[in-house]
């Protein structure tokens, strides 16, 4: 990339893949039109742009154990739903029938596991987390795009919807500024003293 | 990006009826050297860029639009690439190539890491001898040749840095015009480890101007440097230096969304100009006494065999059947560590401190080529959610999110540069069935690493892992060292030489076949150096440039 070495988006590729590329290059032309949208207040939803009431529950509680809540807050603190119910219905678009495809197989997995269970929002944390671990090791595109869809909704601008309160952003210790001074960290703090 | 600003019109010089003196085809590193240094000395211009033009006010912090490079560099999906190993097998379509594609090009959106070259890099061939199943060479040209348009463009365009710090620099004729940037707390630690294995960290030479510099504002350390377009003009790409100073000549005209498809010869086998699809897909035809290509190492010898005619049967300017072949990336070897207490890689400018002491290696250890480290910190959010952890740790749930936690602020990455040699079967080729969306063929890579290359790279990373125990890291992990896809640095596919049989341009740039043909990117490469290509790209340009104005005055060219 350059020219110049660019590069280290390599990382991302490497580890994402082509099922995640989308959920981390937003079209150019949608960043008007998203960052047109402000982040409605905090409320239970009652409409949704992509999902049924149900299919969302579900994605959100996947999202809750990919990043869940604990001491600090999660993807679900993150509204990192409403990022990838507006995704799906925006830039990741042609994700669509992979989520309907997916969430289809998740109930599958969940009736044939834990036959009468409602759904796999309604089952307990290791339930869900014993799913998700096979549904990880069957390779699932649908589980991958959801590893990248979360990650995108925890730590994305909050123009698109999820990063709520820029709770993934605090989590980890990044700060969007557009200016920094030096000392940065702990061990220039010295150098930047004799400077 | 606001659409008012991709829809106006460039101011128009020139009509595609004018015979201009020069078009220049891409608008990036070397092509907003080469229209600012001919549009200055009086010669027209025109520069056909297929990206947007968008500006400084353009550019924002936002990881999923601009940090992943949707907006600033070739979309996959309008233009496809395929990609096989070996020329037996029927390539597949797969990402393996990424340029920027915006007036300013790649330049845009680098790190700005500004390495010269050194002198082994042109002469290693005949210093060290030849290697099996590599078509490695003396450049012919040396780093004497090259060592004023380093300095020169360092003071054209403003780069940081401290002459004299590194013991393996080559010869210089003046020192850097700014001082260097702030050391990050990940610089300290390079200088901490190099202390320890007797190694020696330096102030990273960086494209960035650290102040006030030619009515531009200094970097603010604001962090958003790789992969995305600096707010500031802080960063010293074409976009911010060269570009405006051939508009301001009122000679040169950068005409964005333009994307050429054809050089076109005449009967004396000359350069006419080139064919391209404006921004609504009509074919142009501007006319031009001469034409440069500076399209990258990898459009540049696609654009050279789609302009095959009865006369150039094998793709124009490829006599010697070298155009497209020898293809080179740069090593690059990557190395994680996690630390005690905060290292905040996300402020500032990628790196602060690179370490060259195996610029040259030991000939006892074996390999041939050679590199250099930077200590580093270039993962926004996102990416290092999927990416910047250990590869073994978790991908999801408790353990995960208290690992990004914790590491996110107190990660550093060693990256190493490092050789690629030549190979001939290495290369740049027309897919014959897969077509983009103005129906050109896609780009076909055909790539399998010289084994010398896997070793090195191997051999790299130990010293990576070395370098970041010696720092102080709890703990240390090694990432993959299978070739990067998408590659950037792309190399050596019009390679320079003096003999018209082994190579594409002369000396000067100019194609052996066609005297009004220059070609001058990264396809001009002999070797690959050891990495970060864009300062040499850009001195090759201002060389090129002094022999195209020199050629067209002796009116040698039409």
């Amino acid at each position: 990339m350059s020219e110049g070495d660019i590069a280290r988006r390599r990382f991302l590729r490497q580890s994402a893949g082509t099922v995640s590329a989308i959920w981390i290059t937003a079209a150019l032309g949608e960043l008007g039109t998203l960052s047109a949208i402000s982040c409605a207040p905090t409320k239970a939803k009652t409409s949704w742009q992509t999902f049924s009431a149900a299919d969302a529950a579900d994605v959100e509680a996947i999202a809750a154990q990919i990043i869940p809540s604990d001491a600090t807050p999660g993807a679900r603190e993150a509204h990192v739903i409403d990022f990838i119910d507006r995704a799906l219905n925006g830039f990741a678009k042609e994700q669509q029938p992979l989520f309907t495809q997916g969430l289809a197989d998740l109930r599958l997995r969940v009736s044939t596991a834990h036959p009468g269970s409602q759904s796999f929002a309604a089952l307990d944390r290791q339930q869900q987390i014993a799913i998700l671990h096979a549904l990880e090791q069957s390779k699932s595109d649908f589980f991958t795009a959801m590893l990248a869809a979360t990650a995108a909704g925890m730590f994305a601008n909050p123009d698109y919807g999820g990063n709520r309160d820029k709770v993934g952003w605090k989590l980890i210790g990044f700060e969007d500024r557009f200016f920094w001074q030096p000392p940065f960290g702990y061990y220039d703090r010295d150098e930047a003293t004799h400077a | 990006m606001r659409k008012s600003l991709l829809d106006t019109p460039p101011s128009t010089l020139f009509a595609p009826s004018d015979e201009v003196d020069f078009v220049i085809v891409g608008a990036g590193s070397a092509g907003g050297v080469m229209a600012r240094e001919l549009s200055q000395r009086g010669f027209r211009v025109v520069v056909l860029e297929q990206g947007p033009y968008l500006r400084a006010a353009d550019f924002r912090h936002d990881e999923l639009a601009i940090g992943q490079l949707a907006a600033l560099t070739n979309d996959f999906h309008s233009q496809p690439n395929t990609f096989r190993t070996s020329e037996k097998d029927v390539a597949k379509k797969k990402e393996v190539i990424k340029y920027g594609r915006i007036v300013g090009g790649g330049s845009v959106h680098f790190t700005a890491n500004y390495w010269r070259f050194h002198e082994i890099d042109f002469i290693e061939r005949s210093r060290k001898g030849g290697i099996e199943g590599s078509s490695f060479a003396d450049w012919p040209i040396t780093y004497a040749d090259l060592e004023p348009y380093y300095t020169k463009i360092e003071w054209e365009i403003g780069v940081s840095g401290v002459a004299g710090a590194n013991p393996f620099d080559p010869p210089r004729t003046k020192g850097y015009p700014l001082p260097p940037l702030p050391i990050k707390p990940a610089g300290v630690l390079a200088e901490r480890a190099a202390k320890k294995l007797g190694w020696h960290a330096f102030p990273s030479p960086m494209a960035i101007i650290s102040q006030p510099y030619r009515g531009r504002s200094a970097c603010v350390n604001c962090g958003f440097c790789e992969t995305y377009g600096c707010e500031m003009n802080a960063k010293s790409s074409t976009l911010a230096t060269m570009i405006p100073e051939a508009e301001k000549t009122g000679n040169c005209e950068i005409r964005p969304l333009s994307y050429v498809r054809r050089v076109e010869t005449n009967a004396a086998g000359r350069a006419a100009g080139v064919t391209y699809f404006d921004a609504n897909k009509r074919e142009i035809f501007q006319r031009a006494k001469s034409v440069v290509l500076c399209a990258n190492g990898a459009e540049t010898p696609k654009l050279l065999l789609m302009s095959e005619s009865n006369r150039f049967p094998n793709g124009l300017a490829n006599s010697s059947g070298h155009v497209g072949k020898n293809l080179m990336f740069n090593g690059g070897a990557f190395a994680g560590g996690a630390f005690e207490h905060e290292i905040n890689g996300f402020k500032g400018v990628v790196t602060s401190r690179v370490i060259q002491d195996t610029y040259e290696l030991d000939p006892k250890v074996g390999l041939a080529g050679g590199g250099g480290f930077d200590f580093r910190h270039d993962l926004s959010p996102i990416s290092f959610a999927l990416g910047g952890l250990p590869i073994d740790a978790p991908k999801w749930g408790a353990e995960y999110k208290r690992m990004l936690q914790e590491y996110y602020t107190r990660s550093v990455y060693v990256l190493a540069h490092a050789t690629s040699l030549p190979v001939e079967t290495n290369s740049i080729t027309l897919d014959p069935t897969q077509k983009d969306a103005w129906g050109l063929p896609a780009i076909r890579m055909t790539f399998a690493e010289h084994p010398n290359d896997v070793k090195l790279n191997e051999y790299m990373q130990d010293r990576a892992i070395e370098l970041l125990d010696a720092a102080g890291a709890k703990k240390s992990w090694r990432f993959s060292r299978d070739p990067w896809f998408p590659q950037v640095h792309l190399l050596g596919t019009a390679r320079m030489g003096n003999d018209p049989k082994s190579s594409v341009v002369d000396r000067n740039h100019r194609a052996h076949d066609v005297p009004n043909l220059f070609i001058v990117d990264g396809s001009s490469f002999v070797t690959s150096g050891r990495g970060q290509p864009t300062m040499t790209i850009q001195a090759l340009a201002f060389r090129a440039a002094d022999h195209a104005a020199r050629a067209a005055k002796g009116a040698a060219l039409s």
